[in-house]
């Protein structure tokens, strides 16, 4: 890999980790987990990054806050080209989506009062509760569960629910007990 | 100046946003329904988010900046959710090796976090409308996303589609005043 990364014909340039990224960015639809395998299948190709390493930076970037796709992008260029990289394809990550939204945003903001797009946004927003519930049920079948990780999933959700002005205390205070209980359950 | 609120909001929100994509949603909503959008709104918001490129809490904060402040306003928006993980990113890169942290365990915190988030977001998100079309709708997006691989945008874009062009004939059936 590393003599590939060193010829300075196919270098992780920011400019090339910048088109990379904005290509990518651009046309994968469905979020973090669609976008993270395409990202790993370019990286490997270019002989930038192979599998095992692009899975541990993955593995890194579920720890800190953000849109997956977002820090995966982000601590991966900074291991191939440094802060440039890392903010080469930071832009490249948010400009296009970035763009796509205006465009849809002012259309909404001309058409959006027509009867049929009413209808048309009616009809896509009547997906999301069965769509989340998707997403909940793929989840909950792959969780390790224990009777600790269900109970404290169950209080966490119920008090996020009854007390959503008070999510960021909950989640963060509730992060950090589950740490340390999840730490001193191991040792 | 509403575009500052929108800017505090989303970045407090980009603090929270562990998970990925789905499990923010619910606290967005309870952060920007009433204030900014109604409940139908929200949930147009959310399918569209969906169905375009880019992070789901990007998007939200991109077309919300957008309606209350234009260009710049939606500039600023999506740069305030995005503003604390860059952060995160950067100490992480000075103190990181520094810090002792039980890898599984935060992995497994995480992952009950994520949980709970997602849990709530159902809740927040659940039927709001006795309207046996768009719950019909609702509940085939489900099977359609739980048990098929294929990608989710398809069942957005079908339901809206089906609902421009059939919503009134199929209320009809139903003898509901379309």
């Amino acid at each position: 890999m590393n003599s590939a990364r060193d010829t300075a014909k196919n270098a992780p340039t920011a400019l090339r980790l910048f088109g990379l990224f904005a290509g990518i960015s651009a046309v994968t639809i469905g979020g973090g987990y669609a976008i993270v395998p395409v990202i790993g299948n370019a990286l490997e190709k270019r002989g930038w990054m192979d599998e095992k390493e692009f899975y541990d930076l993955f593995a890194r970037a579920q720890a800190f806050p953000g849109p997956l796709a977002l820090t995966t992008a982000v601590l991966c260029s900074i291991k191939l080209a440094g802060f440039r990289g890392a903010v080469a394809a930071f832009l490249g990550v948010i400009v296009p989506p970035f763009f796509a939204l205006i465009l849809v945003g002012s259309l909404l903001g001309r058409f959006g009062s027509l009867p049929a797009v009413r209808r048309f946004l009616d009809g896509a927003g009547a997906t999301v509760p069965g769509l989340v519930a998707a997403m909940v049920w793929r989840n909950a079948k792959k969780r390790k569960w224990t009777a600790f990780r269900a109970v404290s999933t169950i209080a966490l959700a119920v008090a996020l629910a009854l007390l959503p002005g008070m999510s960021m205390p909950i989640l963060l205070g509730g992060i950090l007990l589950l740490y340390v209980s999840e730490a001193a359950w191991k040792s | 100046m509403e575009i500052l609120n929108v800017v505090w909001t989303f970045f407090k929100i980009g603090i929270i946003s562990f998970g990925g994509g789905w499990s923010i949603v619910g606290i967005i909503k309870s952060e920007v329904v009433p204030r900014w959008l109604d409940e139908a709104g929200f949930r147009s918001l959310v399918a569209i988010a969906q169905s375009t490129p880019g992070p789901i809490a990007l998007n939200a904060a991109t077309l919300i900046g957008w309606d209350q402040g234009g260009f710049l306003g939606a500039i600023a928006a999506t740069l305030s959710v995005v503003a604390f993980p860059m952060m995160a990113i950067a100490a992480a890169g000075w103190l990181g090796p520094k810090i002792p942290l039980k890898k599984t365990a935060l992995d497994e915190a995480l992952r009950t976090g994520s949980m709970a988030m997602m849990l709530m977001t159902l809740w927040a998100l659940r039927p709001d409308s006795a309207d046996p079309v768009l719950l019909g709708l609702g509940v085939l997006a489900f099977v359609f996303a739980a048990f098929t691989k294929l990608n989710s945008l398809w069942a957005i874009l079908g339901a809206g589609a089906i609902n421009a062009a059939f919503g009134p004939f199929l209320r009809g059936l139903f003898g509901i005043a379309p």
